[in-house]
């Protein structure tokens, strides 16, 4: 077997779990497949290259900006759109979510051309081991992959806000008898989703490319693990992104790479048919 | 500048054909579809390359791209069967992309990116070249009739009532004695097999069609005329459409008036105002334009 793929794959499910994480987490509070995350991951990319190569901040800074940035962007989406339309039925808010990411993808190409952009950083050589490579930026990526969901581990188990939150996502109206503030919480959860989208944007800029596009493609891939790892199951994500980056991989020495995107749909329908509480996820009771 | 307003009118046609098949799956028996996109390719290439490739009379292409919507339509809806709405929405929009990522990539059959050239059009020689769009904008418009007359007739016959009951809780339905499965593939295929039409008309009007035009925006302009509209009323689907194609042709003028304004910059500034449009109608008239109207016990109008 070829290392090459394990590594590939394992690149890939350190840029997909901690979106699929808040992508589960989202879910949880708002009951709908928020299809905005990939205008979200866009923005995020775009806001962290203009404090990196305009404004020329250091990457670490430029980072934390595109993650408060991205995270106000989710709010006031919250704030405008989603919160006065919770009454709506979930297909409805689906179709919303869907414009949103279009408007945000239009905002970004109306400042900045479609033209492919990358960070300023300096190029290096890869790093070989045993006949597979890997590059700086992408041992960041998995390090920062796993300190973010070691993080969301500890603030979902141990403290007060994860417990309010969890408690939200399982039955706010029980929730809020209990003396949680659920709208506080569902803010509070939608902005914390929204930095974990922001700094997804700069994964995607330093491993892909930045372009307006860069959402929407990640957007089938993160629905897939979270599904595949059981919808609000924010650790089951984390297998899912796992598992389908294996599946990509492989995909690719069978099928042309276009057909890369199809493999997450696959993924999705036959989870969706065959075990639709995912891997992890418990059986929801149906009326 | 007239020559722009018939191709925009035969344009919104394809639009409204779709708009009804899916305020038939949608609207009335409440089947999510975001594959739209992908059952409008279906038909547009099960003609073109028929016509282009085997051949055939338009005469049989045509309904070949029918029943090609009709099929696909009532396979894809056995997967309605298991899943939750928001997650049918998924799958869907997962057969739309396989189907446009099918013909991106099967260039021997389809041509690929580089398009599908289809010489034949219908009753061709019978019309003088320079009548032509206004004929073919007749032939749509006569098509657009058709469809409507079909849903409208469906809305308010007996079957109409089972499928709103469906649409609202389809246990309830069951429990009634309505067989909810047969209804749900019936209706889904139908819609399909509207759509399968739609993309005939348009291969056979454009002559030239590549899988770029079959992105899942299409299905996005679609839903926004449906919930814009009112869904479940087909007169407020036509104002919905109506709308829609407004927004999205009728913004090409500001291209004469704002001359500084370039093509790529016209196409963002379009899509974002018709996604605020569909946000800002949510926000003032959270059921659409023209909903659908309550179910009253009247004698005379009992469609209700």
């Amino acid at each position: 077997m070829n290392l090459q793929i394990f590594v590939n794959a394992l690149v890939n499910a350190a840029l997909i779990a901690p979106p699929a994480m808040a992508f589960s987490l989202l879910f949880g509070v708002l009951k709908f497949p928020n299809f905005a995350i990939g205008g979200y991951i866009t923005l995020g990319a775009f806001a962290a290259y203009t404090f990196n190569v305009p404004l020329g901040l250091p990457l670490p800074l430029a980072t934390l900006g595109a993650m408060l940035f991205t995270g106000f962007v989710v709010w006031l989406a919250h704030v405008w759109v989603f919160k006065p339309m919770q009454d709506q039925s979930a297909v409805t808010l689906l179709v919303v979510s869907i414009a949103l990411t279009l408007i945000l993808e239009s905002v970004v190409r109306l400042f900045f051309s479609a033209d492919v952009r990358g960070f300023d950083i300096p190029l290096e050589r890869p790093w070989k081991f045993w006949g597979a490579r890997i590059t700086r930026e992408q041992v960041e990526i998995i390090a920062c992959a796993v300190v973010l969901a070691t993080g969301l581990h500890v603030l979902l188990r141990h403290t007060r806000i994860g417990r309010a939150m969890r408690a939200v996502a399982d039955n706010p109206m029980l929730a809020a008898i209990r003396g949680v503030d659920a709208a506080k919480i569902t803010a509070l959860t939608t902005v914390l989703c929204g930095a974990i989208f922001g700094l997804t944007g700069v994964f995607a800029g330093l491993d892909l490319v930045i372009e307006p596009l860069v959402g929407w493609n990640l957007t089938i891939p993160i629905f897939a693990a979270a599904i595949l790892g059981g919808i609000g199951s924010p650790y089951g994500a984390i297998l899912g992104a796992l598992l389908l980056g294996l599946a990509e991989e492989l995909t690719i020495l069978v099928l042309p790479s276009t057909y890369k995107i199809a493999v997450g749909f696959v993924i999705i329908a036959i989870f969706l048919l065959l075990r639709p509480q995912g891997l992890f996820g418990t059986a929801e009771i149906k009326k | 500048m007239s020559a722009y307003l018939v191709s925009m009118a035969t344009y919104a046609g394809f639009f409204i054909i779709l708009a009804l098949a899916l305020n038939l799956q949608w609207g009335l028996t409440g089947m999510v579809n975001f594959g739209i996109a992908g059952f409008y390719a279906l038909g547009a290439y099960t003609s073109g390359l028929l016509s282009a490739k085997a051949g055939w009379p338009l005469g049989m292409s045509i309904p070949m791209a029918i029943a090609a919507g009709f099929a696909a339509g009532g396979l894809v809806a056995l997967l309605s069967m298991r899943l939750r709405e928001d997650f049918l929405a998924i799958v869907t929009l997962g057969v739309g992309e396989v189907i446009r990522l099918v013909v991106l990539n099967e260039d021997q059959i389809t041509e690929g990116p580089r398009g599908l050239r289809i010489e034949a059009q219908p009753f061709q020689s019978l019309i003088a070249p320079e009548n032509y769009p206004v004929f073919y904008l007749g032939f749509v418009a006569f098509f657009v009739a058709i469809t409507y007359w079909i849903c409208e007739r469906i809305r308010k016959a007996p079957m109409g009532r089972t499928l709103r009951a469906i649409r609202e809780d389809d246990v309830v339905a069951g429990v009634l004695g309505k067989n909810v499965f047969r209804h749900r593939i019936q209706i889904f295929a139908i819609g399909g097999g509207f759509m399968g039409l739609a993309g005939a008309l348009y291969a056979h009007y454009s002559q030239n069609i590549s899988p770029e035009v079959f992105m899942p925006t299409v299905a996005m302009f679609i839903w926004m005329s449906v919930i814009v509209g009112g869904a479940g009323n087909n007169r407020g689907l036509l104002i919905g459409a109506g709308t829609v194609i407004m927004f999205l042709e009728g913004t090409r003028f500001f291209g004469d008036v704002l001359p500084w304004l370039d093509a790529e910059t016209m196409s963002s500034v379009r899509i974002i105002t018709i996604g605020l449009l569909l946000i800002v109608t949510l926000r003032l008239r959270p059921r659409g334009l023209l909903p659908e109207p309550k179910f009253t016990y009247t004698k005379d109008k009992i469609a209700g």
